[in-house]
C-alpha cells in the first residue's frame, strides 16, 4: 500500500524511428494492470517528457496519431527513450483486410459472408446526393423487396414503407426502425390520433437528418426478425449513424439547394366551359332550365353586376393555390477524437417551402456522439440527439392538411368562375376572398374559397424531440463482453390550429367560425436493452458467437387539447381568447405500455463452410390481457459455403463465393392499442342534470399475437473478384392470427367495431434478385450497374367467420366491389364492365344472350333497367353503358366481375454509375412496378358529371345527341348510374421512372487545398424528371388504403415533386 | 473465482426478480375511464349507467357515422307516411324513403343505433343486479327501480325495431366481452313482442310510480310511462281488452290530464317548454346535448331538410271559410307555417318566434296524455265500445278546437269508420311526432290487411308522381311494409336472412 504515496519520476524523449526527429504531443501514460489510466501527459517541443508514476508494476503507454503505439513494463527503469514508428502502411492494409461486419442491431455482430439470413446494406453515401428529407424517401426503390411509396408530396408528409408485401392488416405495415442498436419508436400509441394523426406522425419520427447516417440495413428474413419479435413482423430497418474516429478533427459542410415543380394537374373546364356545361346537366335532369333565382351564379345578366362580375371570371384554382417550392438544407459537422475520446457533432438545418401555398417545413437537427474509452477493458458512449421541427399545413378537417376537404382537392373541384377577391356591387375588384356563406356548390367544408384558406387559415405543428441514449461496454474477458444501453425518448409536439371566418364564409352563428384549436401530444419513452456476448475461443476450425440479451421498453403518452369557437376577431387565434365555447372543448388522453423480453441467439460456424444460427426471444407485453401475455419467436437459419468446399478449389479463380441459405423464423406483432382487455366506461353529457356513463369497448380477452411464419431460402455469390455478386432470395411467410384494427362487428351488437381482432392467415411468398455489377473497368473509367427485382404474391388462407366477406355497394355510383376469396390475393378490385354510352333510344332495348330483343308479355320491347325491382330507373340515351353479363336485362350485382387487382407483379430499381478519372461521377438511378391495377378516383371525381363539381375538359366529349357516339356520358345532376364502380376508371399502374440523376465532381486535391480543404465536391441531382407510364391520372405511384379491402386508389393528393437540387460539401 | 460466483448469483437472482415482477409490470390499467373490475360498485354507478342509457338516445355514434335514435324515431315514423314534404337541405337517403326506393345500404334503416340503446339497457340488466352485493345502502326496490327503467327502456327499443322491421335478432345480453359475441338470426317478429310484453310486465312491478321533480317524472321512465307503452304494444297485437287495461291504469293514475286549448298558451306549454300535465314520457333535452332537429326543421337554415305537405290543412285540418280565425289550433303554425310550409313543433316558441341553434331543446315527445286516451279510443272501438271511441275523439277534439268541416260521424258500431275517423284524428294530433306511420301500418295491417289502402292512399300523397306507380305495387307486398336488415349487418352474419322483398 506505500507505493500510492511514493510517487516516481520517470523522464524520457520520444523521437520518430526513421528521421529520429522530436515526436511533439505524444501522450505517455501510466496505466494499471485494467488498462486504466492512471496519470498521463504530452511530450513537449523537443519530445521530452517527465511523468510521476504511483506503481511501478504499471504499464507506459506512448501513442499519438500516426505512430505505432507501444507498451513498456516500467519495472525499475527510470529513463525511456523511445523511438515511434510511422502507422501509415498498417493503416491502408487493414482497409484493405477489414471485411464488412452486419448486425440485426442487437448487438452480435457478424462477417457479412458469414450471414445466413438475407440482409441488405445500404451505404450513405450512395443516398447523400439526394434531396431526402427523411431516410424512408432516400432508400426509395434502393432495397431489394423494399417498397416505399410516398402518402404526398407535400412537406413534411410520410411514406409507407412494405417490406416483402402486405403481411398484417395493422394500420401500421411499416417496419421496426432501429438505431445505432436500440429501437426507435415509430408506432405512436392510440391515443395520440386526435392530436396529431396518422403519417405525418411517421415522417417526424425518422427525423434523423440523411447526412448523419452511416448506413442501412434491411432485415427481412423472419429468422433474422425474430430476435426483435414483436413490432418486426413488417421487417427491420437498421441504421447506424456516424461516430467519431481517432484523429484530427475533420469538418464537413454539406449544402443542398433545390427547386421543386408541381407536376401539372389534369386539364380541368375553364369558367366558360363550366357555366354551359352545368346549366345542361341540370336540365337533363329537370327537362328545365336551371332555376337562376337559387343558383344565382349561373344568372349571367350583366345587370346584376355583383353576381356577374364575381361568376363569370376564369380562375385555374389549382395554379392560384401552387407555387415553386425550395428546400435549403445546411449541414456542418465535426468528427475526431484521440485514443480515449472521440466525437462525431452536427448541426444541420432544413427549411423547406411546399408547392402549395401554405405549406412548409423548418427543421434543425442536432447530434453528439461521443466515445470515452475508460480502459481497455470499459468504454463508454453517449449520443443525444435533438430535432425541432416547425411543420406548416393547409388547415383541412385532419391535423396534417390532408382529407377529401384538403385546399388542393378543393381547388380541384371548385367552380372556375368564380372570382378569387371580390367584386362589389359595382363591379369594383375589392381585395377581400370571395367567401359565400353558400353557393351553387353547398358550403363549408364541402366548398371554400381554396385561395382564402391557403392564405387566411392556420395549421402548424411545433415538434421538440430528444433522444438521449447511453452504452457501456464492459468486456469482462476477451472472448466475454456486457454491454448496456439506456435511451430516453421525449418527443413533444404541438399543433395550433385557427380556422378564420373568411376562409368558410360561415355566419358568426356555427362553431366553424373563428374556431382556434390546440393540441399538445407528448410521448416519453424509455427503451433498455443489457447483452451478455459470449465469443469462446474454439480454435481455427470452430467458431462460436452468443448473445444473450434482455430487453425492455416503457412508451407513455399524453394529449390534450382545447378549441374555442366564435373569438371575436380572426386576429384572436388563440382558445384562450373568449369565445362562444361549447362543451366538449377540452380533451386530454393518456396512455401507457410496457414490453420486456429476453432473447438468446448463437451462431456456429465449422470450417468456414457449415454455418447455423439459432435466435429465441421470449416477449410479454402490456397490451394483451393475461391470457396471452407471452409470445416465443424461436428462429433458425444456416449457411453452406459450398464455394469453400475443397472440390470447389479448381473454380476459385473467378469464384469468390458461393453459398446457399435458409431460415426459418417467427416474429410477431401487437396491436397499438392498449387497455384492449378492459371493459371501460365512459362518462357521457348529461341527462336530467345527471352525469351519465356508457360502457365504451367490448373487452378484448383471446387476442392474441400476430405472428409471421417465415421460411426463407437463398443464394449468394460472388464472382470475379468482387466484380460481381448476386444474391437470388426466396421466402414464404406465413402470418397468422392475423390483428385487424376496428373489425365491424354486426350492429345488433350495440357497438359498431371490436377495436381489435385476430381474423386470420395471410401468406406473402416471392423472390428477390440483387445484383452488383461492375462491367467495366480501366484506369480511367469505371462502370458499375446494380439491379434489383421483386415479387411478391399474397393469399388469403382463412378468414374468420366474423369477418364480412364482401364490402361495398354496388347499387351505389362510385363504388366497387370488395370480395375476400380464400387462395386469392387482396386487394381485387369487382365491378361492372363499361361498354361506352348508349348513343340512342335504340341501344337501350335489352338484348339476350343471341342478342335478340327481350319483349314484355305484350310484345313491346323492354329496355334496360338498373337494380330492378329496388330501383325503378331506366337507362336513357346517353346513359353510361354496362355490360348486361347475364343478358336479363338488368344491371345489378350479378353483372358484377373481376376487374384487376391492385398487387403488382415486379418492383424494383437499376441504374448504372459512371466514374471517370475518380473525379467525375455520373449515376442514375430508375425504379419501376411492372403490373398493379390503381382505381384512378381523380378520373371518376372530374368525369362523373353529377354534382356541381368543377369537371375535367374530358367531359366536352360527353354525349349530348341521339347518336352521339362517345366515351363519356351525358351530365345527369345528382341521378343516373353513369359512374357506378366500373373498369372505366381501372388502370394498370405500370411505370418506370427516372428516380433521379446525378453528376457530381470531385475537385482535385490540389484545389482543395487552395480552400485548406481536404476534400470538396458538388453535384447536380434531378429528381423524377421522367416517368414513362400509361397511367392516365397523376401519377401512378399510388399506396394502398389499409385494412383487408385495402386497394389501391388514387385521390389526387399531391404527387412526388421534380426537384433540382445543387450539393456542395466540403471537409477541412 | 469467489467474485465471479457473487455475479452469477447476483445475475441469476436478478432474472429471477425480474421473472416474477414482469406481470405486475405489464398490468397496466387506463388512467381514464372506469374499468369493470372498478364499475357496478355503487349505487351511483348503477345511476350513471342507467343515464347513459336515456343519453345515448340522444346523441349519435363517437364516430358520427350514424344517426342518433332520437332523429332515427322522427325518419322512421314519418318519412313513408304522408304528412312531410321534402325541404331544400333533403338528403338523398331521405328522399329515396320518401319515394319508397328503400335499399339495404341506406343509412336510415341501419338499426345499430337502436341496438346501442338496447346493449347500454343489457348492461344495466346483467351486472345492475350484483350492486346490491356491493353497495349496502342500495335497496332491493332502488335496484328493481333501475332495472325497470333498463327493462322498459329496451322493450321501447325493441318496439320500435319490431314496427319498422318486423323480425329482427333479439339480443337480451350485453355486448361485454369478445366471448359473448354472437351471431344472431332473427327472432319472428310474435316472439320479440313476447319478449317486449314481459319485459314490460316486470318493469311496471319494479318502476316508481313518480320522481320527485316534474322533469325526471317526465324525462325518466315511471310505472305509468310503464303502461302507455304497453298499452301501445297491445295495441299493436290487437290485445284490445289489455290495451283498454293499461290505458285506464294511466287514466285513473289522475297524475295526466290535457292541456287547456287555449290558442296562445297551448303550444308553448305543450311542446316549446314541454314537461306540462300532458307529457308521460319526454326525452329531455338541453343546451349541453340540443336535439338534432334545427338542422332538419328550422326554416332559419337555408338547408333544412324537412317541411310539411302542403296539402295538409285541406286533407286533415280543414279551414273555416267565412272566419278565417276559426282554426285547428293544431295546424298552423304548430304542424305547418303557412309561408313557407316549414313545421313549427320543434323550431318554434309560438306564431312569430322562432328558436336558434343554440337553444334548441324541444323535447321528443314519446307519450302523452292525448295519446293514450286515443289509444283507448281506438281499442274501444274494436271492442264494441263504440261510444266511448266517439267521446274520447271528442274530448280531444274539443280541446284543440277541431272544425266540424273536419269532423266525421261513423256508427258506434262501424268498425271500419271508427278506425278511420281515429286514423284521422290521430294523424291531426300527433302531426310530425313520429308516429304517423306506425299508426297507418297498424290500422293497415289489422284482420289480415283488411284496410291496406290507407297506404295507398297516404302514397299517393306522398311519392313523387314518376314513382308512384312502382310505390304502390310495392306496397301490396306486405314485406315491403318493413325495412330491409341493414347492408353491413347482412354482410356480417351469415346467419340473418334478408327480408324477402329485398333479396
Amino acid at each position: 500500500m506505500a507505493q500510492t504515496t511514493d510517487k516516481i519520476l520517470i523522464k524520457g524523449r520520444v523521437i520518430d524511428a526513421k528521421d529520429k526527429l522530436p515526436v511533439i504531443g505524444a501522450t505517455i501514460s501510466e496505466q494499471d494492470a485494467d488498462k486504466r489510466t492512471v496519470s498521463a501527459i504530452a511530450t513537449d517541443l523537443d519530445g521530452n517528457f517527465a511523468l510521476k508514476i504511483s506503481n511501478p508494476a504499471h504499464s507506459l503507454v506512448i501513442s499519438i496519431i500516426s505512430y505505432k503505439t507501444q507498451t513498456l513494463p516500467i519495472g525499475t527503469r527510470r529513463q525511456f527513450n523511445i523511438s515511434l514508428a510511422s502507422t501509415t502502411n498498417d493503416l491502408t492494409e487493414v482497409v484493405i483486410k477489414a471485411r464488412t461486419q452486419s448486425g440485426n442491431g442487437t448487438g452480435m455482430n457478424i462477417d457479412k459472408r458469414d450471414l445466413t439470413v438475407s440482409n441488405f446494406t445500404l451505404n450513405a453515401a450512395d443516398v447523400e446526393t439526394l434531396q431526402a428529407t427523411t431516410i424512408d424517401q432516400a432508400v426509395q426503390g434502393r432495397l431489394p423487396g423494399v417498397d416505399i411509396v410516398s402518402n404526398s408530396g407535400d412537406p413534411g408528409a410520410g411514406m409507407s414503407i412494405k417490406i416483402r408485401g402486405t403481411s398484417s392488416l395493422n394500420a401500421s405495415s411499416n417496419p421496426l426502425i432501429v438505431v445505432d442498436g436500440v429501437p426507435f419508436n415509430t408506432s405512436v400509441p392510440s391515443g395520440f390520433n386526435f392530436a396529431t394523426a396518422n403519417n405525418t406522425e411517421y415522417a417526424d419520427l425518422l427525423a434523423i437528418a440523411p447526412s448523419d447516417i452511416k448506413d442501412i440495413s434491411v432485415l427481412k428474413d423472419a429468422a433474422a426478425t425474430a430476435v426483435w419479435g414483436s413490432k418486426a413482423a413488417n421487417g427491420v430497418l437498421i441504421i447506424n449513424t456516424k461516430r467519431g474516429a481517432v484523429g484530427p478533427p475533420t469538418i464537413s459542410y454539406t449544402f443542398k439547394g433545390s427547386a421543386t415543380q408541381q407536376p401539372g394537374f389534369i386539364p380541368m373546364l375553364t369558367g366558360d366551359q363550366y357555366t354551359t356545361f352545368i346549366p345542361e346537366m341540370v336540365m337533363n335532369v329537370t327537362g328545365a332550365p336551371i332555376n337562376t333565382f337559387s343558383f344565382k351564379e349561373f344568372e349571367n345578366d350583366p345587370y346584376d353586376v355583383y353576381y356577374y362580375k364575381n361568376y363569370s371570371q376564369n380562375t385555374d384554382w389549382i395554379k392560384a393555390i401552387s407555387r415553386t417550392g425550395n428546400n435549403f438544407d445546411n449541414n456542418i459537422s465535426v468528427s475526431g477524437g484521440g485514443e480515449k475520446a472521440r466525437y462525431f457533432a452536427s448541426v444541420g438545418y432544413d427549411s423547406q417551402l411546399g408547392t402549395t401555398i401554405g405549406t412548409g417545413l423548418n427543421r434543425l437537427n442536432t447530434r453528439l456522439n461521443l466515445d470515452y474509452v475508460v480502459s481497455e477493458k470499459i468504454r463508454f458512449s453517449a449520443s443525444v440527439a435533438y430535432t425541432h421541427s416547425n411543420t406548416l399545413f393547409d388547415y383541412s378537417s385532419k391535423n396534417d392538411g390532408s382529407g377529401s376537404d384538403n385546399v388542393r382537392s378543393i381547388a380541384a373541384i371548385k367552380m372556375p368562375n368564380a372570382s378569387i377577391y371580390e367584386y362589389n356591387e359595382f363591379g369594383l375588384l375589392t381585395n377581400a376572398y370571395l367567401s359565400p356563406a353558400q353557393g351553387a356548390q353547398g358550403q363549408y367544408p364541402a366548398v371554400f374559397n381554396p385561395v382564402a384558406m391557403a392564405n387566411a387559415a392556420q395549421n402548424s405543428k411545433l415538434g421538440d424531440r430528444i433522444t438521449p441514449h447511453f452504452n457501456i461496454n464492459y468486456t469482462i474477458s476477451p472472448s466475454f463482453v456486457a454491454t448496456t444501453d439506456i435511451q430516453f425518448d421525449i418527443n413533444n409536439s404541438k399543433q395550433t390550429r385557427f380556422l378564420p371566418q373568411i376562409a368558410t364564409g360561415r355566419p358568426f352563428t356555427e362553431t366553424t367560425v373563428n374556431n382556434g384549436a390546440i393540441a399538445d401530444a407528448d410521448t416519453y419513452s424509455v427503451t433498455t436493452k443489457t447483452n451478455l456476448i459470449f465469443n469462446p475461443n474454439l480454435g481455427e476450425k470452430h467458431s462460436l458467437q452468443t448473445l444473450l440479451s434482455l430487453q425492455s421498453e416503457d412508451d407513455k403518452s399524453l394529449t390534450v387539447g382545447q378549441s374555442v369557437t366564435n373569438t371575436a376577431s380572426s386576429s384572436l387565434t388563440d382558445p384562450s381568447a373568449p369565445g362562444r365555447t361549447l362543451s366538449g372543448n377540452l380533451t386530454s388522453d393518456i396512455g401507457q405500455s410496457r414490453d420486456v423480453a429476453a432473447v438468446f441467439t448463437a451462431q456456429y460456424k465449422y470450417l468456414d463452410r457449415y454455418i447455423i444460427a439459432v435466435a429465441a426471444r421470449e416477449e410479454g407485453s402490456s397490451v394483451f390481457g393475461s391470457n396471452y401475455r407471452y409470445g416465443l419467436f424461436p428462429s433458425i437459419s444456416g449457411r453452406y459455403r459450398l464455394s469453400a468446399e475443397p472440390f470447389m478449389h479448381k473454380l476459385s479463380g473467378w469464384l469468390d463465393d458461393l453459398s446457399l441459405r435458409g431460415s426459418y423464423g417467427v416474429s410477431g406483432s401487437t396491436p397499438d392499442d392498449q387497455y384492449l382487455y378492459y371493459s371501460i366506461y365512459n362518462a357521457t353529457g348529461t341527462y336530467l342534470g345527471i352525469n351519465g356513463l356508457q360502457p365504451s369497448n367490448i373487452q378484448l380477452n383471446n387476442l392474441r399475437w400476430e405472428r409471421v411464419h417465415g421460411l426463407g431460402a437463398g443464394i449468394s455469390t460472388v464472382m470475379f473478384k468482387g466484380r460481381l455478386s448476386l444474391d437470388l432470395d426466396y421466402y414464404h411467410n406465413r402470418t397468422v392470427d392475423l390483428l385487424n384494427k376496428n373489425l365491424d362487428i354486426a350492429g345488433y351488437n350495440g357497438f359498431v367495431t371490436l377495436l381489435n381482432n385476430n381474423v386470420g392467415t395471410l401468406q406473402n411468398t416471392g423472390f428477390e434478385l440483387n445484383i452488383f455489377s461492375t462491367p467495366y473497368k480501366s484506369k480511367d473509367l469505371n462502370i458499375d450497374f446494380n439491379f434489383n427485382i421483386a415479387n411478391n404474391i399474397n393469399k388469403l388462407l382463412s378468414i374468420s367467420p366474423y369477418y364480412k366477406t364482401t364490402d361495398g355497394d354496388v347499387t351505389q355510383n362510385g363504388k366497387y366491389l370488395h370480395v375476400l376469396q380464400l387462395g386469392n390475393p387482396l386487394g381485387s378490385i369487382y365491378g361492372y364492365k363499361f361498354k361506352g354510352v348508349y348513343k340512342d333510344a335504340n341501344a337501350t332495348i335489352a338484348r339476350d344472350a343471341g342478342g335478340k330483343q327481350i319483349l314484355a308479355p305484350d310484345g313491346t320491347p323492354l329496355y334496360m333497367r338498373f337494380n330492378y325491382p329496388q330501383n325503378s330507373y331506366v337507362f336513357q340515351p346517353g346513359d353510361a353503358m354496362y355490360e348486361d353479363i347475364n343478358h336479363d336485362g338488368n344491371i345489378n350485382a350479378q353483372d358484377v366481375v373481376y376487374l384487376g387487382n391492385g398487387n403488382p407483379k415486379f418492383t424494383g430499381g437499376f441504374g448504372p454509375t459512371f466514374t471517370y478519372k475518380g473525379k467525375f461521377v455520373l449515376s442514375m438511378f430508375l425504379n419501376y412496378r411492372i403490373g398493379g391495377d390503381a382505381i384512378n378516383m381523380t378520373k371518376m371525381n372530374t368525369t362523373n358529371e353529377s354534382t356541381f363539381n368543377n369537371q375535367s375538359t374530358a367531359v366536352l366529349r360527353r354525349w349530348r345527341n341521339s347518336g352521339d357516339i362517345t366515351d363519356i356520358p351525358r351530365a345527369l345532376y345528382k341521378t343516373g348510374y353513369n359512374w357506378l364502380g366500373s373498369d372505366r376508371y381501372v388502370e394498370d399502374a405500370t411505370y418506370l421512372r427516372l428516380r433521379s440523376v446525378t453528376a457530381r465532381y470531385n475537385f482535385p486535391k490540389q484545389m482543395a487545398a487552395k480552400l485548406h480543404a481536404k476534400s470538396m465536391n458538388a453535384y447536380i441531382t434531378v429528381e423524377n424528371l421522367l416517368t414513362f407510364t400509361h397511367y392516365t391520372g397523376q401519377d401512378p405511384e399510388v399506396g394502398q388504403t389499409s385494412g383487408i379491402f385495402g386497394q389501391v386508389e388514387d385521390n389526387s393528393v399531391t404527387p412526388p415533386l421534380k426537384q433540382y437540387t445543387l450539393g456542395l460539401s466540403i471537409t477541412f | 473465482m469467489f467474485k465471479k460466483s457473487i455475479y452469477q448469483i447476483s445475475l441469476l437472482a436478478l432474472l429471477m426478480v425480474s421473472a416474477s415482477s414482469c406481470n405486475k409490470y405489464l398490468e397496466l390499467k387506463p388512467q381514464n375511464g372506469i374499468i369493470k373490475e372498478n364499475f357496478w360498485q355503487t349505487k351511483e354507478q348503477l345511476q350513471s349507467a342507467v343515464i347513459g342509457c336515456y343519453y345515448s338516445l340522444e346523441v349519435n355514434n363517437t364516430s358520427g357515422s350514424s344517426k342518433s335514435p332520437a332523429e332515427l324515431f322522427y325518419l322512421w315514423g314519418e318519412l313513408r307516411a304522408d304528412f312531410i314534404a321534402a325541404g331544400p337541405g333533403i338528403a338523398s337517403g331521405e328522399q329515396d324513403i320518401m319515394n319508397t326506393n328503400i335499399l339495404p345500404s341506406n343509412a336510415i334503416v341501419n338499426w345499430q343505433p337502436i341496438y346501442r340503446t338496447i346493449n347500454y339497457c343489457n348492461f344495466v340488466i346483467d351486472f345492475g343486479p350484483d350492486v346490491i352485493n356491493k353497495d349496502k345502502t342500495l335497496t332491493q326496490a332502488q335496484l328493481n327501480a333501475y332495472l325497470g327503467e333498463a327493462l322498459a327502456l329496451r322493450a321501447l327499443m325493441y318496439f320500435y325495431l319490431v314496427r319498422s322491421y318486423g323480425d329482427v335478432p333479439l339480443k337480451l345480453h350485453s355486448t361485454s366481452t369478445d366471448e359473448g359475441l354472437q351471431q344472431l338470426a332473427k327472432s319472428t317478429q310474435a316472439d320479440v313482442l313476447k319478449q317486449i310484453v314481459a319485459d314490460l310486465k316486470t318493469a311496471e312491478g319494479y318502476c316508481v310510480p313518480s320522481y320527485p321533480t316534474v322533469a325526471a317524472d317526465k324525462g325518466r321512465i315511471n310505472k305509468f310511462t310503464v303502461d302507455a307503452i304497453l298499452a301501445d304494444v297491445d295495441l299493436w297485437m290487437d290485445n284490445y281488452a289489455d290495451a283498454i287495461t293499461a290505458c285506464d291504469k294511466v287514466i285513473n293514475s289522475g297524475k295526466y290530464a290535457l292541456v287547456p286549448g287555449d290558442i296562445n298558451s297551448w303550444f308553448t306549454t305543450l311542446y316549446a317548454n314541454g314537461n306540462s300535465n300532458e307529457g308521460i314520457f319526454e326525452l329531455q333535452f338541453d343546451g349541453g346535448t340540443p336535439n338534432p332537429y334545427f338542422n332538419m326543421f328550422s326554416p332559419t337554415v337555408s338547408k333544412y331538410r324537412f317541411k310539411s305537405d302542403p296539402n295538409i290543412i285541406d286533407n286533415f285540418y280543414t279551414s273555416d271559410l267565412i272566419n278565417v280565425n276559426n282554426v285547428d289550433i293544431r295546424g298552423f303554425d304548430v304542424a305547418i307555417h303557412a309561408a313557407d310550409q316549414s313545421i313549427y313543433k320543434y323550431v318554434a316558441y309560438g306564431p312569430n318566434s322562432l328558436r336558434t341553434a343554440d337553444v334548441s331543446y324541444a323535447h321528443w315527445i314519446f307519450y302523452r296524455y292525448a295519446d293514450v286516451l286515443l289509444m283507448k279510443a281506438e281499442a274501444c272501438a274494436y271492442s264494441n265500445r263504440g261510444t266511448e271511441t266517439l267521446d274520447i275523439i271528442n274530448q280531444i277534439r274539443t280541446r284543440a278546437h277541431a272544425l266540424p268541416t273536419s269532423a266525421s260521424s261513423p256508427d258506434a258500431n262501424d268498425q271500419n269508420g271508427l278506425a278511420d275517423y281515429i286514423l284521422a284524428e290521430r294523424a291531426r294530433e300527433f302531426a310530425d311526432e313520429g308516429k304517423r306511420w306506425y299508426d297507418l301500418l297498424r290500422i293497415a295491417k289489422r284482420n289480415n290487411f283488411a284496410k291496406q289502402q290507407v297506404l295507398i292512399t297516404a302514397a299517393a300523397e306522398s311519392v313523387q308522381p314518376l314513382y308512384q306507380q312502382s310505390a304502390f305495387s310495392k306496397l301490396q307486398d306486405h314485406n315491403f311494409l318493413y325495412f330491409p336488415v341493414p347492408l353491413n349487418d347482412i354482410q356480417l352474419d351469415p346467419n340473418l336472412v334478408q327480408n324477402p322483398f329485398y333479396k
